[in-house]
């Protein structure tokens, strides 16, 4: 049953590298604002529909309407 | 540090999609196939490239490796460069991993249903494929990790944190578990052997399932349900804390697959123990998930989208919930090899990966073509479908999991099996694969209904191939002194480094000193295989019997009375790769040879079995393998595999290669002549008499009656 | 209806832009703002996100910060054209002001990027200095509502978070060895145990080794210097015997791993430390965006604007020097002692001396550091450096009794005992093995120090006091670090400050004594008042509700005397009553503005503090259990009001001053008895650094308040009360969690005794006993704090 030693190292090494990402994630300070990031990620849609001086972003109201009538439009 | 504008590209994004789509539809219809082929086993007829056992691992490739594979490319092409505001690194690599992986995905359909498999669940295929994806699976990871490192936004997101692990560990794993010596183009035999080729394949197979299928889908979700709720997470902190709480306990997984096999009990105890510790990270990413739409629930509940995303997430934690259960020994002894566990894995796959994918490509392609979706009632429609046919799926194979094991663990008063005969059981749970078939067609129209969908969607809308963005530039790295020079500065820390990096080193060298005397106690009456019973096994691998039937007896008296002593670990030590099996659709075949025992067949039953199974036994459901009398063994290459073998441990004899093909024809014909006595006809080197070889020889070593 | 930018009630006559509902001009041109550079979405996040800031025109108020030196000191990074501030701006509260602090550079082309640390409400934003200067990016921001609070010690910046990262890697670290060498160690303790060869023990047990020397050498360094550290002070704290558990464990452990007879205790070694260290983080919640150590130098201005030879020119405060002259503006502090030159001064003394009402200066009277000109600017000269004014030195000669003795906590006593009479039972154990099985001496004596390890008692204070923190911040009551919780129980006398704490200084109460006024002559003196922008005045014109006003002709002001003119044909005259009447106030001890109508004095207003809702209920509450003082700096005006409420005469003492107040601490501590002090304005500071435990009362709790231990929301002052007796039920939880841990202690020292104390005993005792208090510790905290402390 010797195979179970290579499958421990391989999973400590790997499990150390993922410690080492750690210890650099902590250390450029990734968790320092535990809040923003999971806003931030909301942030974008608005910039692309705020039709910024170059124009060409996906605007809110030039969105083509829908050409086949039924019922409500869900998601958007 | 000026401002910069640059532009995502979504093409890959797109043609992603597209591919995520169309695989799965080709992966369910397999399914759907297989479905009806339990029920209507001569469905394929004579066609040997339509049958089940060959079709199976298509159908598992497909949909684990092309439908979710290429969901999560697509979720990836598409939320890391928008969570970085860095476009991908390279489009040339970006091209490279797609049209690679979609070639990868047609060599698997075109090599499995001819016979080209490695036998190892979730990695069967043929070594040069093997190759080709490791290489692609590394371009693949190249072009992640330069965007990541060329990021404009100093934070990574939790979703791209499980994109890192998720391409780290699935690189570790697919290599160590595709350690093979090659023989031949088309075929190898992997270095580990029996019970350690078993624990090492169910070390890949259930991390696949965990980092191919959990890990980049948990990245999905925390970036799509925020998206589509366009609410921030629930708990950003909780999905740091179980991020990493998952990644460092990641070295037991596995052993929950071969309870009371022949692997040591401690080594059983420990997968039980991580299994029910892997809870707690699990139902972390399902709470965060869940939680983050409390107060939206008005808009689940019209919105396809969301209500696609909640039904995957609670399917998540309902699979999570069982797979720790199903890894108790008690609840083991009970549902392993029985359907129940096909039930465990189809609310996983149907209801988490699925959904998930069903929800994004919901949300993102009317973005992407920068339009409403075509229909939303018919967006409920297909979740409401779906959801039906998911249950229909999981709840009647719920009931032919517990028959099939009440069944073969049933005695009779005085003490005998009350079912002696498998096809009972087989009979007993046909209603229920009716019922899956249905739930599988029910699942199947709700996709062709989301295909429809998507595909007006995208008719009726223009694809915005380029979209602008614009993002500080990256802050000037400060001029960091070589890693090693700063190490240098901390004295404690570098001695507790080097300290760390010698004695790994070390062990390093120790372990193939022990590898090499692998130290299972090896049985004195067990032999290596002759070498037509070499070429019969061989046989068994490429129509795929492991597929229903499992060679693995355990120590419950039921199965000792059924098949006879259970399997011990010195059996199967010269078994590469090792043939367990995981599902018992037909009997367990570990001792199929031994003349004593009330399941032995003669060589002319296995014949006529072979050719027209139900002829011998009506009601069975086994696909019949006619053209196994027509196809001849290679003689050319046993040869090789001998001097294979033996540098893979298996003690043949010096120079026994030479004389492998005379000892073949020999037994042959000895068979043959059995046969000719019972009226059955054979040409020579047929496939069929190296099968039946292989078949008399399983189990008969340790009854040592021949 | 409500306001569309901050959602406050727009009162009856909104105003109204594009027919959307703003309640003041302030939020209506921030509403345009945003429109113009097509950032409505502001809106869209979070409705009604807006703050709302009353007089919103700046003015040269930031001029300041053209000053080259001053910029040196707040930007981060400054070169080749590109600079990086960090501003610290309070009022960022929701997903909207990150959005829009984050889109800065829509607004303006100079800004590059700008980043919002939501827990720290500081925004970090990039500019091109050759576009846009300091002063106009903090313009722009003021213009949004989000003015950054720029005081003296934001220069010079504290770094912290040093210690929040190093704990977050230990406990990271600590983490991923406790998962890992529990699954090693876990063969040894599972049924089929038995059958684990030799190879596998040896291979787990160095393996638990390997992972187990980071863990031991780096994430329990502090355990060990604060052990030393106490050692060398002659005093056992906790962490020694911690620091012994942890020696024994880690020598027993590799000594059985090398000599390769045994797994060791590993496991068990790595669980406490993790434990430990989880306890730890979760005592040390600080409050990121408030701070506890202010001084005067965060209350102070950072610049002033001098005048030499009629030229205004800003100049950094640390350059002040004496016969300097200086230019004071509305609501704008004095820095230094000085003498009034011109200009007629209205000094709001209430915070720095107490003195409820303003004062008014002639020329040539002396001006104490830290009163807020009211009113129209004037011109000072000053007499005294920033560092010597009255009340910084003040401040100066309390520095050196700042740091506080560590008081013997009752954790730290505990321990005292706990490390004596373990070593003693492992003597005992040891020698009585001696006779016995000299082998097991040494085992027995190793094992009592393992198991007795005070990892359930050492979790018990962290984990108890971390949740009375968490709920008492829960519930706006935000102290500075978990001592304090410990400091409270102890006290038995509790100190008052007047004005600030139990009054609202914001607003005061007018009251009409003499004839009843009818209407004409109620709106008539309203008109007149709401010409003087002198505070009394504004206090008489708030107190009469809903009259219209009329135009008042020849309207004249004489300084500290009152104000006169004509309204609607009639002379009236308002003032001091030597002013209005020529004799002397008959009730001098009450602050009262006469009024003359056409031809007789119709009475007066007498001016009172308004006090905090719920004061009554609160003085009863204490008066039960503590002994009450109440020192004010102000006159004895409401010294009427007050007695019946603090019973007995000798407790009020008036017309103290900052030194008085101190000294008055120190006397009551020399009598041996524990003080609480509550104040909030500066003239307290040395008072509440001097007490045991210094709380303030804040309306605002990011505006300035002097360095104390916690802070109370002012609309929380009702249950000061319950947070004190709080603090009792919090010290029985920890000795109740106390006696669950020597529980555990007894039943593992039974195994240890008898020297066959297994690793599988140790692996199961231990994080049992650690995780039972934890939760018991915890939750009963939770659970009370809901029921004793009731959020009305």
């Amino acid at each position: 049953m010797s195979v179970i030693i290579i499958l421990v190292i391989v999973g400590i090494v790997v499990a150390s590298l993922f410690l080492i990402g750690f210890i650099w994630a902590v250390k450029s300070g990734q968790y320092e604002d535990m809040y923003s990031p999971s806003v931030r990620i909301l942030f974008d849609d608005y910039k692309e529909s705020a039709n910024n001086d170059d124009g060409d972003m996906l605007a809110d109201n030039n969105i083509p309407e829908n050409k086949y009538k039924n019922d409500k439009i869900s998601n958007q | 540090m000026e401002l910069q504008k640059f532009t995502y590209d979504n093409k890959l994004t797109n043609y992603f999609i597209w591919a995520t789509v169309g695989w799965g539809l080709v992966g369910m219809l397999v399914g759907l196939t297989l479905a009806l082929e339990l029920i209507f086993p001569n469905l394929s007829g004579e066609i040997s490239w339509l049958v089940f056992s060959r079709i199976r691992p298509v159908h598992t490739n497909a949909a684990i490796f092309a439908f979710v594979g290429n969901g999560f490319f697509a979720a990836i092409y598409y939320s890391m460069p928008r969570l970085l505001k860095t476009p991908m690194y390279s489009k040339a690599l970006g091209n490279i991993h797609f049209w690679g992986w979609q070639l990868i995905i047609v060599l698997a359909a075109l090599t499995y249903p001819f016979g080209f498999t490695q036998s190892k669940e979730y990695a069967e295929l043929i070594w040069p494929i093997d190759v080709l994806v490791v290489v692609i699976w590394v371009v693949f990871g190249l072009n992640m990790f330069i965007t990541i490192i060329n990021r404009r936004v100093k934070h990574i997101y939790v979703a791209i944190w499980f994109y890192i692990a998720t391409w780290v560990t699935i690189a570790v794993l697919y290599i160590v578990n595709n350690l093979a010596l090659p023989v031949t183009l088309t075929l190898s035999y992997p270095i580990y052997a029996g019970i350690q080729d078993a624990l090492v394949q169910w070390w890949y197979g259930h991390n696949a399932v965990a980092f191919f299928l959990t890990t980049p889908i948990l990245g999905m979700m925390y970036y799509f349900i925020p998206k589509a709720a366009n609410r921030p997470i629930y708990s950003y902190k909780l999905s740091i804390i179980h991020f990493w709480a998952l990644i460092f306990l990641y070295i037991w997984a596995g052993p929950h697959h071969l309870l009371y096999s022949a692997l040591p009990d401690w080594a059983q105890a420990l997968g039980v123990v991580f299994s029910v510790m892997l809870i707690a990270p699990s139902w972390g990413g399902m709470i965060n998930g869940l939680l983050t739409l409390r107060g939206a629930w008005d808009k689940v509940r019209e919105d396809p989208v969301l209500k696609m995303f909640v039904v995957g997430v609670t399917a998540y934690g309902m699979a999570t919930f069982e797979g720790p259960m199903l890894s108790l020994k008690t609840v083991n002894a009970l549902s392993h090899f029985t359907d129940w566990t096909i039930a465990h894995v189809h609310i996983g796959t149907l209801g988490w990966n699925s959904m998930m994918n069903f929800g994004m490509i919901y949300w993102l392609v009317p973005k992407l073509f920068k339009t409403k979706l075509y229909s939303a009632k018919l967006a409920n429609a297909h979740f409401w479908i779906a959801t039906l046919g998911m249950l229909f799926f999981s709840i009647p194979l719920y009931f032919a999991g517990f028959t099939q094991a009440l069944m073969w663990k049933e005695f009779t008063a005085e003490g005998f099996l009350a079912y002696p005969n498998f096809l009972e059981t087989v009979t007993q749970i046909l209603p229920m694969y009716y019922l899956r078939a249905f739930g599988g067609t029910l699942y199947v129209i709700g996709a062709v209904l989301f295909i429809y969908n998507v595909w007006k969607t995208a008719a009726q809308g223009s694809f915005v191939r380029y979209e602008n963005d614009e993002a500080a530039a990256k802050a000037p790295a400060k001029p960091k002194e070589s890693f090693h020079r700063r190490l240098e500065g901390r004295p404690l820390q570098f001695t507790v480094f080097a300290l760390v990096a010698i004695l790994i080193g070390g062990l390093v060298e120790i372990i193939p000193m022990y590898l090499v005397k692998s130290n299972i106690p090896t049985i004195a009456a067990v032999k290596p295989y002759t070498p037509l019973e070499l070429e019969g096994r061989d046989v068994y691998i490429a129509e795929g019997c492991y597929l229903c039937h499992s060679q693995m007896i355990r120590p419950f008296r039921n199965e000792t009375e059924r098949y006879g002593e259970y399997t011990k670990a010195g059996e199967t030590v010269y078994d590469h790769p090792f043939l367990f099996g995981s599902k018992r659709t037909g009997p367990d075949l570990a001792r199929a040879g031994v003349k004593s025992l009330p399941n032995y067949k003669p060589d002319s039953w296995h014949f006529n079995h072979m050719i027209n199974p139900q002829k011998v036994s009506p009601e069975s459901i086994m696909p019949a393998y006619p053209w196994l009398a027509d196809n001849e063994i290679d003689l050319s290459v046993t040869p090789d595999k001998i001097k294979a073998m033996r540098t893979l441990g298996v003690p043949y004899a010096e120079g026994f290669e030479d004389i492998a093909v005379d000892d073949l024809k020999a037994q042959y014909a000895e068979i043959a002549k059995g046969l000719r006595s019972s009226g059955i006809e054979v040409g020579d080197n047929k496939e069929i008499v190296a099968l039946i070889a292989y078949l008399q020889r399983l189990g008969t070593d340790v009854y040592n009656n021949k | 209806m409500s306001c569309v930018h901050c959602g406050e009630d727009c009162g009856k006559h909104p105003v109204m832009w594009e027919d959307k509902p703003f309640c003041c001009n302030g939020c209506s041109t921030v509403y345009q703002i945003l429109n113009e550079n097509k950032l409505q979405k502001y809106y869209d996040i979070q409705p009604m996100s807006g703050i709302k800031v009353e007089q919103a025109d700046v003015g040269n108020k930031y001029s300041y910060i053209d000053n080259k030196e001053i910029q040196d000191q707040l930007l981060d990074f400054s070169d080749g054209g590109i600079s990086k501030v960090t501003l610290f701006i309070p009022s960022i509260h929701c997903a909207s002001c990150i959005w829009l602090l984050e889109n800065l550079y829509i607004m303006h082309k100079g800004i590059i990027a700008s980043s919002v640390n939501f827990p720290k409400k500081t925004v970090n934003i990039t500019f091109n200095d050759n576009i846009v200067t300091l002063r106009q990016v903090v313009e722009l921001l003021v213009s949004i509502h989000y003015i950054p609070e720029i005081t003296l010690d934001h220069l010079e910046k504290k770094e912290s978070g040093k210690s929040e990262k190093s704990l977050l890697l230990k406990i990271g670290i600590s983490g991923f060895s406790f998962m890992n060498v529990m699954l090693y160690n876990f063969p040894e303790y599972l049924p089929g145990g038995d059958e684990l060869s030799s190879m596998f023990t040896r291979f787990f047990g160095i393996m638990s080794f390997i992972l187990a020397l980071p863990v031991v050498i780096y994430c329990a360094k502090d355990y060990y210097l604060s052990a030393f550290k106490g050692l060398k002070h002659k005093m056992i704290n906790i962490d020694v015997p911690i620091t012994l558990g942890i020696i024994t464990l880690f020598i027993q452990s590799s000594y059985e791993v090398i000599t390769g007879d045994g797994i060791g205790y590993m496991d068990s070694l790595i669980g406490l430390i993790f434990f430990l260290l989880i306890g730890k983080w979760y005592q040390g919640k600080t409050y990121s965006a408030l701070s506890f150590e202010r001084d005067y130098k965060s209350y102070f201005p950072v610049a002033v604007t001098k005048i030499n030879d009629g030229k205004e020119e800003t100049v950094p405060l640390s350059e002040l020097r004496v016969p300097d002259r200086i230019l004071i503006r509305n609501q704008e502090i004095i820095p230094a002692d000085s003498i009034l030159i011109t200009g007629e001064a209205n000094i709001d003394y209430s915070f720095v001396t107490g003195e409820s009402i303003p004062v008014t200066k002639k020329s040539g009277d002396n001006i104490f550091a830290g009163g807020r000109q009211m009113g129209s600017s004037i011109e000072i000269e000053v007499v005294k450096e920033v560092e010597q004014s009255y009340l910084t030195q003040l401040w100066n000669q309390e520095n050196k009794k700042d740091n506080k003795v560590q008081l013997n906590t009752l954790i730290n006593k505990v321990s005292e005992y706990f490390t004596v009479i373990i070593l003693l039972i492992a003597l005992v154990s040891a020698v009585y093995w001696m006779f016995n099985d000299p082998k097991l001496a040494l085992f027995a004596f190793t094992s009592v120090l393992i198991i007795a390890c005070p990892c359930a008692l050492a979790l018990t204070v962290p984990f108890t006091f971390g949740s009375t923190m968490r709920q008492f911040g829960r519930k706006g009551f935000y102290i500075k670090n978990t001592d304090v919780i410990e400091n409270l129980r102890g006290i038995n006398s509790i100190i008052f400050d007047k004005t600030g704490t139990i009054t609202i200084n914001s607003t005061m109460k007018a009251q009409f004594i003499g004839k009843e006024l009818d209407d004409e002559q109620l709106s008539i003196v309203k008109s007149l008042a709401s010409n003087s922008s002198h505070p009394l005045s504004a206090t008489v014109k708030d107190s009469i509700k809903n009259r219209n006003t009329f135009i008042v002709e020849n309207y004249r002001e004489f300084p500290s005397l009152g104000i006169s003119g004509v309204v609607n044909g009639k002379r009236v005259n308002m003032g001091s009553c030597k002013f209005v009447t020529g004799k002397d106030d008959p009730n001098p001890e009450s602050t009262n503005v006469y009024v003359f109508i056409d031809d007789k004095v119709h009475g007066y207003f007498k001016i009172e503090n308004s006090y905090r809702p719920g004061l009554k209920s609160v003085i009863n509450k204490l008066k039960k259990v503590y002994q009450l003082f109440l020192l004010s700096g102000d006159n004895q005006a409401e010294k009427k009001n007050l007695s019946p409420l603090f019973g007995s005469e000798s407790n009020l003492l008036f017309n103290q001053s900052p030194a008085d107040k101190m000294k008055f601490v120190e006397e009551r501590k020399k009598k041996g008895e524990k003080v609480l002090m509550i104040g909030d304005g500066l003239n307290d500071a040395g008072a509440l650094i001097e007490s045991d435990v210094g709380l303030t009362i804040a309306d605002d709790i990011y505006s300035f308040s002097p360095a104390c231990d916690g802070i109370i929301e002012s609309s929380r002052f009702k249950q000061l009360p319950e947070f004190i007796r709080f603090t009792n039920t919090s010290i029985l939880i920890v000795i109740i969690s106390f006696i669950i841990s020597f529980l555990y202690n007894f039943v593992g020292l039974y195994f240890a005794v008898q020297g066959n104390l297994s690793p599988i005993i140790a692996a199961i005792l231990m994080p049992i006993s650690s995780v039972s208090v934890v939760a018991f510790a915890t939750f009963s905290i939770n659970y009370l704090a809901g029921r004793l402390i009731p959020d009305f």
